[in-house]
C-alpha cells in the first residue's frame, strides 16, 4: 500500500497543492484567478508535456518547442483563407508534426554524441529560424487569427464568466491527458519510449531502435504543441512572431522543472500550479511598483526558487 | 596497453612531440617567412584601418557595429567558451549597458567616459547579482535562468521609463573629439584591443586556467585547491563587464537607443555569431561578431540579391537587411555545429598559428575535443 | 601524532551502507594502503575524506582540525592532494597546463593583476612554468610536456596525475589505484616513484591499491575493508595473510547491489 503511494507520490503531492490552492483561491474570493489560471495554466502544462517528453527520450531541453506551435498558428494561419477552418486546423497539426520529425532528422541526430549544451544551442537556433521564417514570410506585425467558433458563448464557471473556448481547452487537455497516459503505461510503443528514456542500452537490447523512437518522440512533443498553440491562443484573437517562445516556453519549461523535469504528470500539474500563481501574483501588492506586465517576472521568481531551493522539482522524486 | 617507462616513448608519442617540438627545438620562421607574414599582417592593418577612411559616414557606422559586436562576441565566450556555461539573456546585459550609458550622459550630464565605466560596472553589478543568487544552478537550467532573465529585462527593467526615455528612446551624443563616425570608429577599435588584451592576460594566468579546468571538469578543478562556485561568478562578472561596455559603445554608435531592439531574437543572434565565430578562438570570435553586424549591410551590397529571392515562388518578399541575420544566421550555426564543431576560428587556425609565428600546418585544429560533464537532472 | 585521521565515518546512499564506522588514521611520512574487492567502499572513503561527500556520522582530522564540513578546495589549500580512479586531469589541456593550472593556489598575485599583465604576475607564472618542468623532469615526462593530455596511454595519465597532484604542493597524497593500467614492471617502477617521493617531498600517502605485491612493497601499514566495514589494519604482510581478507578476496562474491553503486559514485564524482 505505501509502495503504491510512494509510486503516485508527484500525482498526490501535485493535486493536494492545485486543491489547495484552489480552496484557498474560493475562499479568499479570487475565483477569477483560479479559472483564468488553469485554462493558461494547462496550455504551460501542454507544451511542458513535449518538453519533458523530449528530455526523457534525448536528454536536450528542447528550446524549439515553443516554435512548434508558433509555426501551427501560422499555418492555420495561411491554411484559413484557402480552405475549412477544420481542415486547416488539421493541417496546421501536420505541419508541426513535419517540423518536429525534420528538427529531429537534421538538427538532433547528427548531434546525438555531442555536449546537452551544444544540443541546447542547436534547438535554440531552430527556434530562431522559425522565427525568422515567419517575419520573412508573414512580417512582424501580430495577425488576427480566427476562433474556432463564430460566436463567443461565455458560460458561468465559480460565477465567472468563461469563453467557451477555454472550456474546450481545458476538456481537449483533459481528454489528451487520459490518452497519453494510457498511451504510456497500456501500449508497447508507449512503454518502449519510457523504457528508453530509463535505460537506452537495455532497450536496445531488447531490439527496440532507440532512435527511431526518438523521431516518433519529436513528432509527437511537436504535436503537443501545436495543440497548445491553436487552442490557447486564438482567445486572445491576435498572433505575432515568436509567440510561443517568448510568452510559453519559459512558464512550460518551469512547468517542467516544477514536475523535476521527468515526470508527465508532474509536468501537467506543474504547468496549471504556474498558471494559477501567475493570474494571482500579477495583481499582488508586491509587484505593484514594478513597471511593465508582470507574468514573466513571475515566472521567472518561481523559477528561480525553485531551482535554488529544490532542483529536484517540487514534484519530482528525490534523487533526481 | 603498452607499457611505457620513463624512457621510453612510444611511436605515436613520438609523432606528438615531434609535431610540436618542447623548450629547446622551437621552430622559428626565415627571413622571407617573417616577410610573408610581414606582408599579410600589413594587409590586415590596412583593411581595418585604412579601407574605412574611404567610406561613407553610415558605412563606417555599419563597422562601428561590428567591431561591437565583436566585443558582445568576447563576452560571451567567456561564459560559453571558458565556462560551458550558455547564457540566452545576454541581450539584457547589452542592453542594460547601452541605456544605462545613454542614461548618464543625457540624463545625469556625465561625460562619455564617466557613462562608459558606469554602463560596464552595471553589466557586472547585474552579473554579480544573478549569478550570486542563482550559483548553484549550472548546465541546461542556467540557461533556462538566463533566458527567463533577458525576458524580464524586457518587459520590466525596458519599462522603467526614466532609464529608457519611453517609446523614444534614450539619446546617446558621441563624445567630444570622437564626433564623427570615423573617430568614433577608432575609439571602439581601440576598445576591443583593450577587451582583446585583458582576455588574452586572462587565459594565460591562473583565472583563465582555473575556467577550463572546470569547464571541464568541476570535481578534478576542486582538488586543484580552485573555488568552483567563485571561479564561476568571476566569469559571469567579466562577461557582463564586458557586454555592458559593449552596449554603451553601441548606444553612443546609434546615438539614439531605443526599447524594442532588445529582444530574444537579439539574444539569439549573440550566441549564434559566438559559436560560428568559434569559442575560445579570439580571431573567430571578432570575426563571427564582425560578420553578423555587418550581414545586413553586406546584403545591401551584394547586387542583385533582392532580386535573386524575388523570383522564387512562394518566397512572399526580399529578405530584407533587417531579417537577414535571423534566417542566415541560424542556418550557418546547424551547418557550423553539424560539419564544423570548431567555428570559423579552427577552420582559420593553421593561419593564424602561422601568422604567430608558428610552422604552417594545415592539419592543425586545434586542442582534441574532450567530452564534457553535462548536467543531467 | 598521525596527519589525517577517519574517526568512525559512516555514509548511506539510499538502502546501501557505502561506510559503517570506519576509522582510519594516517601518521607523518606514512605510506597506508587501503584494499578490500570492488565495492568495499574505498573510493567513498577517499571522496569523504577529500569532502566530495559529507558522512552521515563521523569527524574527519587533518592536522589536528576538525574538516568534516570543509570544501574541497579548502581542503586542497591545506595540502591535501588526490587522484582519482579515472585519471583526474584537464584532458583537454597540455601536460604543461596541468601542472601550472594545479599550481593555482601558489600563484600569488591578484586576478585583476593578472588580467592587466602586471610584472608581479609575469615573473610568478614563469616560475610556475619552471615548477612544472622539474616536476615533469621528477616522473620522467619531459619529453610530453607540451603535449595534449586526451590521447595519452593510460600508464603515462597516472604519471601525468602525480606529477599533477605533486604541483599542488600537498602534505597527505591520496591515490586512488595508482597502479591500474600498469604493467608488473611499471608497478615495481612506481613503488621506488613512491618512496623517493615520500624522501623529496616529505609525503604522508594513503593508496587504494589491489595490486598487492606493490601494497606489501612500499606500505607501512594496511587497513583492508569490505562490505563498508574495516575487516583488518596491521602490517602488509599480517594483513594479507589475515584468513578473512583471503576469504574476502577469493571467496564470496561482493554484493553486487554494492559493486553497482560505488559504479554509480566514482562516474558521479570523476564526471565519465
Amino acid at each position: 500500500m505505501l509502495d503504491v503511494l510512494r509510486a503516485r507520490a508527484d500525482w498526490i503531492v501535485g493535486l493536494a497543492l492545485a486543491v489547495a490552492l484552489a480552496v484557498l483561491l474560493i475562499a479568499t474570493g479570487e475565483e477569477k484567478a483560479l479559472v483564468i489560471g488553469t485554462t493558461t495554466g494547462s496550455a504551460y502544462g501542454m507544451v511542458a508535456l513535449g518538453l519533458v517528453l523530449v528530455y526523457k527520450s534525448s536528454g536536450v531541453f528542447n528550446f524549439a518547442q515553443g516554435e512548434f506551435g508558433t509555426v501551427a498558428l501560422y499555418a492555420l494561419y495561411m491554411l484559413d483563407f484557402e480552405v475549412n477552418y477544420w481542415l486547416a486546423l488539421l493541417g496546421a497539426v501536420v505541419v508541426a508534426a513535419m517540423m518536429g520529425f525534420l528538427t529531429e532528422r537534421i538538427v538532433v541526430r547528427p548531434l546525438f554524441e555531442a555536449p546537452r549544451v551544444i544540443l541546447l544551442v542547436a534547438t535554440a537556433g531552430v527556434a530562431l529560424l522559425a522565427i525568422g521564417v515567419q517575419i520573412w514570410f508573414g512580417d512582424a506585425q501580430g495577425k488576427p487569427i480566427a476562433k474556432g467558433f463564430d460566436r463567443v458563448d461565455r458560460v458561468k464557471v465559480f460565477g465567472v464568466q468563461v469563453p467557451d473556448q477555454q472550456l474546450w481547452l481545458i476538456a481537449m487537455l483533459a481528454v489528451l491527458a487520459i490518452v497519453l497516459g494510457l498511451f504510456f503505461t497500456r501500449t508497447n510503443l508507449g512503454l518502449a519510449i519510457v523504457g528508453a528514456s530509463q535505460e537506452p542500452t537495455a532497450t536496445e537490447l531488447v531490439g527496440i531502435s532507440v532512435r527511431r523512437l526518438s523521431s516518433f518522440v519529436w513528432v509527437v512533443a511537436a504535436v503537443l504543441g501545436a495543440f497548445a498553440a491553436l487552442i490557447a491562443v486564438p482567445n486572445g484573437g491576435s498572433f505575432a512572431p515568436g509567440i510561443m517562445t517568448t510568452s510559453f516556453l519559459i512558464p512550460a519549461f518551469t512547468a517542467a522543472v516544477l514536475g523535476g523535469m521527468t515526470s508527465l504528470p508532474g509536468a501537467f500539474l506543474g504547468g496549471v500550479l504556474i498558471g494559477i500563481v501567475q493570474s494571482v501574483a500579477t495583481t499582488a501588492p508586491l509587484f505593484e511598483d514594478i513597471p511593465g506586465t508582470k507574468e514573466t517576472l513571475v515566472v521567472f521568481v518561481v523559477l528561480l526558487v525553485v531551482l535554488v531551493i529544490r532542483p529536484q522539482g517540487l514534484l519530482g522524486k528525490g534523487s533526481a | 596497453m603498452t607499457a611505457v617507462t620513463a624512457t621510453e616513448v612510444s611511436d605515436e608519442e613520438r609523432g606528438n612531440s615531434q609535431m610540436r617540438p618542447a623548450g629547446g627545438g622551437r621552430f622559428r620562421p626565415s627571413p622571407i617567412g617573417w616577410l610573408a607574414r610581414a606582408v599579410i599582417w600589413a594587409g590586415v592593418a590596412y583593411l581595418v584601418l585604412v579601407v574605412p577612411l574611404g567610406q561613407s559616414p553610415t558605412d563606417v557606422q555599419q563597422f562601428t557595429r561590428g567591431v561591437c559586436y565583436a566585443v558582445v562576441a568576447l563576452s560571451l565566450n567567456v561564459m560559453l567558451g571558458y565556462v560551458g556555461q550558455i547564457s540566452l539573456g545576454h541581450q539584457a546585459f547589452v542592453g542594460v549597458g547601452a541605456f544605462t550609458s545613454a542614461y548618464m550622459v543625457t540624463t545625469q550630464g556625465q561625460s562619455f567616459w564617466m557613462a562608459v565605466f558606469v554602463a560596464a560596472a552595471v553589466g557586472g553589478a547585474q552579473a554579480l547579482v544573478l549569478g550570486a543568487v542563482s550559483l548553484r544552478i549550472r548546465g541546461l537550467y542556467f540557461a533556462l535562468i538566463t533566458l527567463s532573465y533577458g525576458l524580464v529585462a524586457q518587459d520590466n527593467i525596458f519599462e522603467i521609463q526614466e532609464l529608457t526615455g519611453g517609446g523614444a528612446g534614450q539619446q546617446a551624443p558621441k563624445p567630444q573629439w570622437f564626433e564623427t563616425e570615423w573617430r568614433y570608429y577608432y575609439l571602439c577599435l581601440a576598445f576591443l584591443a583593450i577587451v582583446l588584451y585583458v582576455d588574452w592576460r586572462m587565459m594565460r594566468t591562473k583565472s583563465g586556467r582555473a575556467l577550463l579546468a572546470l569547464r571541464e571538469n568541476p570535481r578534478v578543478a576542486s582538488t586543484f585547491g580552485i573555488n568552483v562556485r567563485l571561479a564561476t561568478l568571476f566569469a559571469f562578472v567579466v562577461s557582463g563587464v564586458f557586454a555592458g561596455l559593449a552596449g554603451a559603445l553601441i548606444a553612443h554608435n546609434d546615438t539614439q537607443v531605443s526599447v524594442d531592439v532588445w529582444n530574444f531574437n537579439l539574444a539569439l543572434v549573440f550566441v549564434i555569431m559566438t559559436v560560428v565565430g568559434g569559442l575560445r578562438s579570439r580571431w573567430g570570435l571578432v570575426i563571427g561578431g564582425a560578420f553578423f553586424a555587418l550581414l545586413p549591410y553586406l546584403i545591401e551590397k551584394i547586387p542583385g540579391f533582392d532580386e535573386l529571392l524575388a523570383d522564387i515562388p512562394w518566397v512572399p518578399r526580399v529578405l530584407t537587411p533587417e531579417i537577414a541575420p535571423l534566417v542566415i544566421g541560424p542556418l550557418l550555426l546547424l551547418i557550423n555545429l553539424i560539419q564544423f564543431p570548431g567555428g570559423i576560428g579552427q577552420q582559420l587556425r593553421p593561419i593564424t598559428r602561422w601568422l604567430g609565428g608558428h610552422r604552417f600546418d594545415i592539419h592543425d585544429k586545434g586542442p582534441k575535443e574532450v567530452q564534457i560533464t553535462d548536467v543531467r537532472a | 601524532m598521525s596527519v589525517l585521521e577517519a574517526n568512525h565515518v559512516s555514509i548511506r546512499f539510499g538502502g546501501v551502507q557505502a561506510c559503517r564506522e570506519v576509522s582510519m588514521a594516517v601518521g607523518e611520512f606514512e605510506i597506508v594502503g587501503v584494499i578490500g574487492p570492488n565495492g568495499a567502499g574505498k573510493t567513498t572513503l577517499f571522496n569523504m575524506i577529500t569532502g566530495f561527500f559529507a558522512p552521515d556520522a563521523g569527524t574527519i582530522a587533518y592536522k589536528g582540525r576538525d574538516v568534516t564540513s570543509m570544501a574541497v578546495h579548502d581542503r586542497a589549500a591545506l595540502g591535501l592532494g588526490r587522484t582519482f580512479q579515472n585519471v583526474g586531469l584537464v584532458k583537454g589541456a597540455t601536460v604543461a597546463e596541468n601542472l601550472v593550472t594545479a599550481q593555482h593556489l601558489q600563484a600569488d598575485y591578484g586576478t585583476v593583476s593578472g588580467m592587466l599583465g602586471s610584472r608581479p604576475s609575469i615573473a610568478t607564472e614563469r616560475r610556475l612554468r619552471a615548477k612544472a618542468d622539474a616536476l615533469a623532469g621528477v616522473l620522467g615526462l619531459g619529453d610530453l610536456i607540451d603535449t595534449q593530455v586526451q590521447g595519452l596511454p593510460y600508464g603515462t595519465l597516472k604519471r601525468v596525475e602525480i606529477a599533477t597532484v605533486l604541483a599542488t604542493d600537498p602534505d597527505v597524497l591520496l591515490l586512488d589505484e595508482p597502479s591500474s593500467g600498469m604493467g608488473p614492471e611499471e608497478a615495481h617502477q612506481l613503488g621506488d616513484t613512491l618512496l623517493d617521493l615520500r624522501k623529496t617531498f616529505g609525503l604522508s600517502i594513503v593508496m587504494i591499491e589491489h595490486h598487492v605485491p606493490l601494497v606489501v612493497r612500499v606500505c607501512d601499514y594496511v587497513y583492508c575493508l569490505d562490505f563498508g566495514q574495516l575487516l583488518t589494519e596491521g602490517p602488509p604482510l599480517d594483513v594479507r595473510n589475515h584468513p578473512q581478507v583471503v576469504a574476502a578476496y577469493l571467496g564470496e562474491d561482493p554484493d553486487p547491489a554494492a559493486v553497482a553503486l560505488e559504479h554509480q559514485l566514482d562516474s558521479l564524482v570523476e564526471g565519465n
